[in-house]
């Protein structure tokens, strides 16, 4: 009973979630079109969220995917007003999210500072990076390629519905890829299980033969590369780039995380539940964005629906004992 | 009149008895044993005289008074004190700030400690207890985990209103200490009994209950099946009664001696915090290492092992050099380690079976080194774990959810699979019941008889003197005597260990 609890009360909660929305907003709630909508509005959690599976599988978490994200989006823009053609600015972002992330890593492996300490401090660099390469402007207009701006309002053609064309966002597509590419990572290949034993128990994962240092190096770079990527698909949504356009990401991406986890058998952090995770507050938010609450009401809401969920979880985990 | 008498204890859980029926009485002013394997039951029936779980049915006599425990707090009235293995000291805080934590400091001007009068106190507490190599103005955590536990009896010793203490219960004390601290804890259980307080002792040492012990209570499966005097008993008689049947032989016999072969040599190697040593393992044989407590043993498997980088000297495997910078080379190279704390390095409890037996050899299980094939590893970790004979209920469980010996066939399955030629095997006994020991023993036998060489460091000398083909005694970081097992005894081993004689 109890077990049913810590593993189903997350579901059913979104089932009661859904149900509301469906009876409260019957006109526009679960239409195809809404959910596509959702799914462009959390293909870049998706994907931040996903990173940030990868390392909190090892029980670490990275702060810095906000500033991350929005470091990329500026680098890509920047490199657009010089002139660059999309593939190498684009490229070279993600690269720049790669080796901010290979930073945390080896900080955190090898120079053994706490994941807290060390990506709080990378946060306010890749951050304040981001203010002065921009100038602490928003860069938008002409200088944006008209290609790049494009990708995000495009899709692939599903049919019609109603009368009205509609289509996957290519943003949703390349969030599903991110995911499913992780979920390999994670659940089909020695790189996860190896992450898993890490989580699980470092020493004995060490003794094991398991090279913690570079695993975790590889899984905090990856987490970067997600998070440049991340601005990257905003910058190309909003055809422009400011320097504190992902600040919103790291939070939500952890709650994702984190309310993922409360679903998963044995509550460790699973990519399928994390993306669960993202669902769930991406409807929650779509859905009162449609009843009209005020967004700071909305931030409650939402706190208040993470604290819920991670509460009932281990509360019930504890009862168990 | 028995101090404490339980009788009909019963307690199940979701259905399945955990005590089926125990008696047990414990008289004034004795040590009594209580044994039995891990699964017996013995921890279910410390947890009802502790008050944290409440039996299904249970009579409870306190000197011929029929007693309740509902709550921690009434076991603490009733004069029963509890000593774990996880205390609840404060490493930070002195000695004897530690004895007296949560009572009254004595004051100065009503506000201030008095720090003279509270050492005075704990001394005299520690010293009533016979425990006078310990300064009370110490750190806690300065101290030996032997030490630790003799502070945490004293604090326990210290008489309150209302509710003197009548009754220790200590759950496996020694499972964490080395000789000299077991010895010494003995001498203070002594000195308690002397005061007219009991003892409830809950072991797996044998040799231990034997030596300290005036009663023994053995529990099978949820039942007492016998009580008794220990003088009355022999050793093998408590054995058989632990584990329902007799057991021929402690150790199991070599099938074939040592080849001729050497799997491992090793040549002035200098190991951390101590001196170059020199050895040689030759196939199929089993060397011992002995020594007192952090006498080396540690460092030097785990430079073997390549967790610890070596400063100097050679080491060749079956003939190659060998220079392992991490473990991921030396079980490349064909060398498993089991290590001695079994939940902390051993073992990933929170993962499943296979997971942990497969970890050390997941390239070579995988599709092009990174393709995870679940149904071979699953294959070979039900191979394995038959080889080790656990009982688990498929290779999906978790490792969290097997016994204490079964979660160490685990960790020799994960060393096995890889067919190694070497194994580094610390304390691998420690903390394992009876049955599960002799099965340990029997697989070192299997591995020898492949033509794998062993190195076996132990602090139970019986089990050296009985698995080990020859015998390393380490001291102070070098190995200062190589004997064969079967020329020496058990009191000149230990004189080896202390340096009294040379070998």
């Amino acid at each position: 009973m109890l077990t049913l609890v810590r593993r189903y009360g997350t579901l059913v909660g979104f089932a009661a979630i859904l149900v509301t929305f469906w009876v409260l907003l019957p006109d526009t709630f679960m239409t195809a079109r809404n959910w596509l909508n959702i799914s462009q509005q959390m293909s870049m959690l998706i994907v931040v969220a996903s990173g940030m599976t990868l390392v909190m599988v090892m029980g670490d978490f990275d702060l810095s995917v906000g500033s991350m994200a929005s470091l990329a989006g500026i680098v890509v823009a920047i490199l657009f007003t010089l002139g660059y053609p999309v593939w190498l600015a684009v490229s070279l972002a993600l690269l720049v999210g790669l080796l901010g992330g290979a930073v945390n890593g080896l900080l955190i492996a090898y120079v053994g500072i706490l994941p807290f300490v060390a990506t709080l401090a990378t946060l306010t660099i890749f951050s304040g990076a981001a203010f002065v390469v921009s100038g602490g402007k928003t860069i938008s207009g002409r200088v944006i390629p008209e290609e790049f701006g494009s990708f995000a309002r495009g899709g692939l053609p599903l049919g019609e519905w109603g009368g009205i064309a509609v289509s996957i966002p290519n943003l949703t597509l390349l969030a599903i890829a991110i995911a499913a590419l992780v979920w390999v990572l994670l659940e089909q290949t020695t790189f996860g299980r190896r992450l898993y034993a890490i989580g699980g128990n470092i020493e004995a994962a060490h003794l094991s033969g398991v090279p913690v240092r570079k695993l975790k190096l590889a899984a905090f770079a990856l987490t970067g590369g997600s998070a440049a990527l991340a601005g990257i698909m905003y910058a190309s949504r909003v055809a422009s780039a400011n320097p504190t356009q992902g600040s919103g990401l790291m939070l939500t991406a952890i709650a994702a995380v984190f309310l993922g986890s409360t679903l998963s058998e044995h509550g460790e952090p699973r990519l399928l539940y994390t993306v669960l995770g993202v669902l769930i507050l991406g409807v929650l938010d779509n859905g009162l964005t449609q009843l009209s609450v005020d967004s700071y009401v909305r931030q409650i809401l939402v706190g208040g629906i993470i604290v819920l969920a991670v509460s009932a979880s281990s509360l019930t985990r504890k009862l168990r004992q | 009149m028995p101090l404490l008498s339980l009788a009909n204890v019963t307690k199940a859980y979701g259905g399945v008895p955990a005590l089926r029926g125990v008696e047990l009485a414990v008289g004034p002013g004795e040590i009594h044993a209580l044994m039995g394997e891990n699964g017996a039951g013995k921890s279910t029936l410390i947890k009802i005289l502790a008050g944290v779980v409440a039996p299904d049915t249970a009579e409870i006599r306190l000197e011929g008074t029929p007693a309740r425990i509902d709550s921690p707090r009434q076991a603490h009235r009733l004069g029963l004190r509890f000593i774990h293995q996880e205390f609840n000291v404060v490493p930070a805080l002195s000695v004897a700030e530690n004895i007296f934590l949560g009572r009254a400091y004595p004051r100065r001007a009503g506000a201030f400690v008095d720090w003279r009068r509270l050492n005075l106190a704990a001394r005299e507490t520690l010293g009533k207890l016979g425990i006078t190599h310990i300064d009370p103005s110490w750190s806690l955590g300065s101290l030996t985990l032997g030490d630790q536990m003799l502070v945490r009896i004293s604090s326990a010793f210290i008489g309150e209103e209302g509710a003197p203490a009548r009754l220790y219960v200590l759950d496996e004390p020694t499972a964490a200490l080395n000789r000299g601290e077991a010895e010494r804890l003995f001498t203070v259980l002594r000195e308690l009994r002397a005061t007219g307080a009991s003892v409830l002792y809950v072991s797996h040492r044998l040799d231990e209950v034997m030596a300290t012990c005036d009663m023994a209570t053995v529990i099978r499966d949820g039942r007492s099946v016998d009580t008794g005097k220990i003088a009355d008993i022999t050793h093998d008689d408590l054995v058989s009664l632990m584990i329902g049947r007799r057991v021929e032989e402690a150790y199991p016999p070599a099938t074939a001696a040592p080849r001729s072969e050497t799997v491992l040599s090793v040549t002035h190697l200098a190991i951390r915090g101590g001196r170059p040593v020199s050895f040689d393992v030759r196939a199929g044989e089993v060397l011992g290492i002995a020594g007192l407590e952090n006498a080396g043993q540690r460092n030097l498997l785990r430079t073997l092992f390549g967790d610890l980088n070596c400063a100097g000297g050679t080491m060749r495997l079956t003939g190659q050099p060998f220079r392992p910078r991490n473990p991921t080379d030396a079980w490349r190279a064909g060398v498993s380690y089991i290590p001695r704390e079994r939940r902390s390095e051993g073992l990933i409890v929170s993962r499943p079976i296979f997971e942990n037996v497969t970890l050390p050899h997941l390239s070579a299980q995988s599709r092009w080194r990174a393709l995870l094939t679940p149904r071979r590893e699953m294959r070979l970790a039900a191979e394995q774990g038959q080889r080790v004979r656990l009982k688990a209920a498929g290779p999906r469980q978790r490792v969290r959810e097997l016994s204490g010996g079964n979660q160490q066939k685990v960790v020799f399955a994960k060393a096995l699979a890889g067919q190694p030629r070497l194994m580094l095997l610390d304390e691998p006994t420690r903390g394992v019941d009876v049955g599960a020991k002799f099965d340990i023993y029997a697989l070192i036998r299997e591995m020898t008889a492949r033509g794998m060489g062993v190195v076996l460091a132990s602090s139970d000398l019986p089990e050296l003197i009985g698995m080990a083909d020859r015998i390393a005694v380490m001291r102070e970081g070098a190995i200062t005597d190589i004997v064969a097992a079967e020329e020496i005894d058990e009191e000149r081993l230990v004189n080896l260990c202390y340096g009294r004689v040379t070998g």
